[in-house]
């Protein structure tokens, strides 16, 4: 008794599904029936009279093959629970510029709306989403269309069989109510594997879904690389230049009172010393954060052991090995320790910490682990997320276990074929 | 004294063989690579050499892997290091022997040229002679920071400038105070860490070394 209520539960709930699928694919068909029924209401002999009709079906379909195809995802994602992705391009910013004008990315505009419509329509034309839709609103109606219309053909053909006498009509009106019955709990299934064959993203598109992340990645880079290259100037310049330049001066000044005012000479040539020690001592931080000098010379694995030595931190190191890996990898492994480390002291008040070096089969993974009080997350423009953008750039990965109390344990992987 | 020299930049080893003359000591030889340092050390046998880390061929630290090398072989060879920057790692690595006759210096030491040659003698004699800044280092890392704080302020100063190399006399001019009341110090600061108070100041740096390099119980 209950299997046949939830069977017939099943049913009725599959009947409404397939009437839904049918409305939904059919939208399009519908337009260009109307338009061929408008062309023979108008028929006056003249072929060309059907111009304006198949322009407006032509425009119907334009307009109505993205709502559609986004009502068969949401329909799929809601009653199957898979999600397809939709991968539309979306449209660049709009910036006005010095001239008062709106550029777009394409073209300028007088007005900010102007230039908006226009980046939409440049956006849409050339989106290969846009042609994979279109594509789907011709094929939906002849697969899932055609699958999903046989339960309401069926109540037709059961209703019109039962209400005409006669035994072939009553008949057919059986056939139909057996097929509207056994068919509805079904039916409405065939539009998961026609939405995810025609309406997922083809090779191209997730081609050109790689390639604008590595256009994103290669930006970031050298953003970065700028960046860095622009605060060494600075500190060069703000610092061991201008100390350099007041060393010259205090020697020159010492030089020339050396014939006068002996003790003032010496004052000066002590000041001097000093300025040179502290110029040492910058260009020391300076190249430490340049290039540690320890990784140069020993590699990573010694390297971390010295940052370990000199954090505050009880950290114990263990690497399996002596690797030495490409120096922009080790460099990028080394800072991402001492970010972590510096993070384990900073903000989780950890005491102890513990790092190992080990690789596995596909590359490189360094573990670091302390006893702080947690509740890490990578939020963008975070150092935890510079670190994972920092890895992104040899196709690394950072996984963050952080549960609020601690502990926290980071784990960073890196591809890496010399091993 | 009889020196040996290996730094591979021409101003620097010039300015220091200079120095070193002007000291009235005698530069026996000069070495510009790792493999030429290690030579020397072994053909000359010198009573102190200055050695730096970085060196051709690789430019990495071949210049302390000769020295430590060296000392392998002649244990106990004076060897004072000089670098651009100072790693607690190669001053673990140089004190492990525990045969004396070391020192570790930032390239800097040398602008206080009396106290460079104070520790460049010192080193010659068996002794240690750290740089503060690694000394610096040693006493903020880890855990040795929290054993050290029931150490007074005067205790901390002074266990510091021990673990430099510095004898009691020495420490006393440091900090002017008189020989008698720095061993009064050394007597209640080791009491309070437990080491063995030693007369041989080289001994009693290593002790202390070997104390703070426990406490960070790191591999």
């Amino acid at each position: 008794m209950r299997q046949l209520v939830s069977w017939s539960a099943s049913a009725c709930a599959g009947f409404v599904r397939a009437c839904a699928v049918v409305v939904v694919s059919m939208l399009v068909p519908a337009v260009w029936a109307a338009a061929a029924v408008l062309w023979i209401w108008w028929w006056d002999g003249d072929p060309w009279s059907g111009i304006v009709p198949f322009l407006w079906a032509c425009i119907g379909t334009l307009a109505l093959s993205r709502p559609v195809c986004r009502m068969v995802r949401s329909l799929v994602a809601k009653w199957t629970g898979t999600v397809i992705p939709g991968g539309y391009r979306q449209p660049g910013p709009v910036t006005q510029m010095a001239t008062g004008y709106w550029w777009n990315g394409y073209s300028y505009e007088r007005t900010s709306r102007d230039a908006r419509m226009d980046q939409q329509w440049r956006t849409r034309w050339r989106d290969p989403a846009t042609w994979r839709d279109l594509r789907f609103t011709a094929i939906a109606p002849i697969t899932m269309g055609v699958i999903c219309a046989i339960p309401p053909a069926g109540v037709v053909a059961a209703v019109l069989g039962f209400g005409h006498p006669g035994f072939p009509a009553v008949l057919a009106g059986a056939l139909g109510a057996v097929v509207a019955i056994a068919g509805a709990p079904y039916a409405w299934r065939s539009i998961e594997p026609v939405a995810v064959r025609f309406l997922r993203a083809s090779p191209a598109m997730a081609l050109q879904d790689r390639v604008a992340e590595l256009t994103a990645q290669r930006a970031d880079a050298t953003v970065a690389q700028a960046a860095e290259i622009r605060r060494i100037e600075r500190d060069l310049h703000d610092g061991a230049q201008a100390r350099l330049v007041a060393l010259g001066l205090s020697l020159a000044t010492a030089e020339k009172l050396m014939e006068t005012d002996l003790d003032q000479a010496r004052a000066l040539l002590r000041d001097a010393r000093a300025g040179a020690a502290t110029s040492l001592t910058e260009l020391r931080d300076l190249v430490r954060g340049i290039s540690p000098p320890v990784l140069n010379e020993r590699g990573l694995v010694d390297a971390v052991r010295a940052l370990a030595l000199d954090s505050p931190l009880e950290a114990a190191v263990s690497a399996d090995v002596q690797l030495r890996l490409d120096p922009p990898i080790e460099a990028a492994l080394y800072f991402g320790v001492a970010e972590l480390l510096t993070n384990a002291v900073k903000h989780a008040h950890a005491s102890r910490a513990r790092i190992s070096i080990a690789r596995d089969g596909t590359g490189i993974v360094v573990d670091v682990e302390d006893d702080g009080r947690g509740g890490a997350d990578v939020r963008p423009g975070g150092g935890l997320d510079g670190l994972r953008r920092r890895l992104a750039v040899f196709d690394g990965t950072v996984e963050v276990t952080s549960p609020a109390g601690g502990p926290t344990r980071v784990r960073m992987m890196l591809p890496c074929e010399s091993l | 004294m009889r020196i040996v020299v290996a730094e591979d930049l021409y101003l620097l080893r010039d300015g220091m063989v200079r120095l070193l003359e002007a000291y009235g000591h005698q530069v026996v030889a000069t070495a510009t690579t790792g493999p030429e340092t290690l030579d020397a050390l072994r053909t000359w046998r010198p009573d102190v050499s200055v050695v730096d880390v970085r060196m051709p061929p690789t430019q990495s630290d071949e210049g302390l892997q000769a020295a430590l090398a060296a000392r392998r072989e002649l244990p106990g060879l004076p060897v004072l290091i000089l670098s651009q920057h100072v790693e607690q790692l190669y001053a673990r690595e140089l004190l492990a022997d525990g045969a004396g006759g070391v020192g570790y210096f930032l390239k800097d030491s040398v602008f206080d040229a009396d106290q460079f040659i104070d520790a460049l003698e010192r080193v010659a004699g068996g002794g240690t002679a750290m740089d503060p800044a690694v000394i610096t280092k040693l006493l903020s890392s880890g855990s040795s920071s929290r054993r050290l704080e029931q150490l007074t302020e005067r205790e901390h100063a002074v266990l510091g400038l021990m673990a430099e190399g510095l004898s009691n006399q020495a420490i006393g001019q440091r900090l002017f105070l008189s020989e008698s009341a720095i061993s009064k110090y050394t007597t209640s600061m080791f009491g309070k860490l437990g080491i063995s108070d030693d007369e041989s100041s080289n001994r009693r740096v290593l002790a202390v070394l070997t104390y703070l390099n426990k406490t960070l119980n790191k591999t």
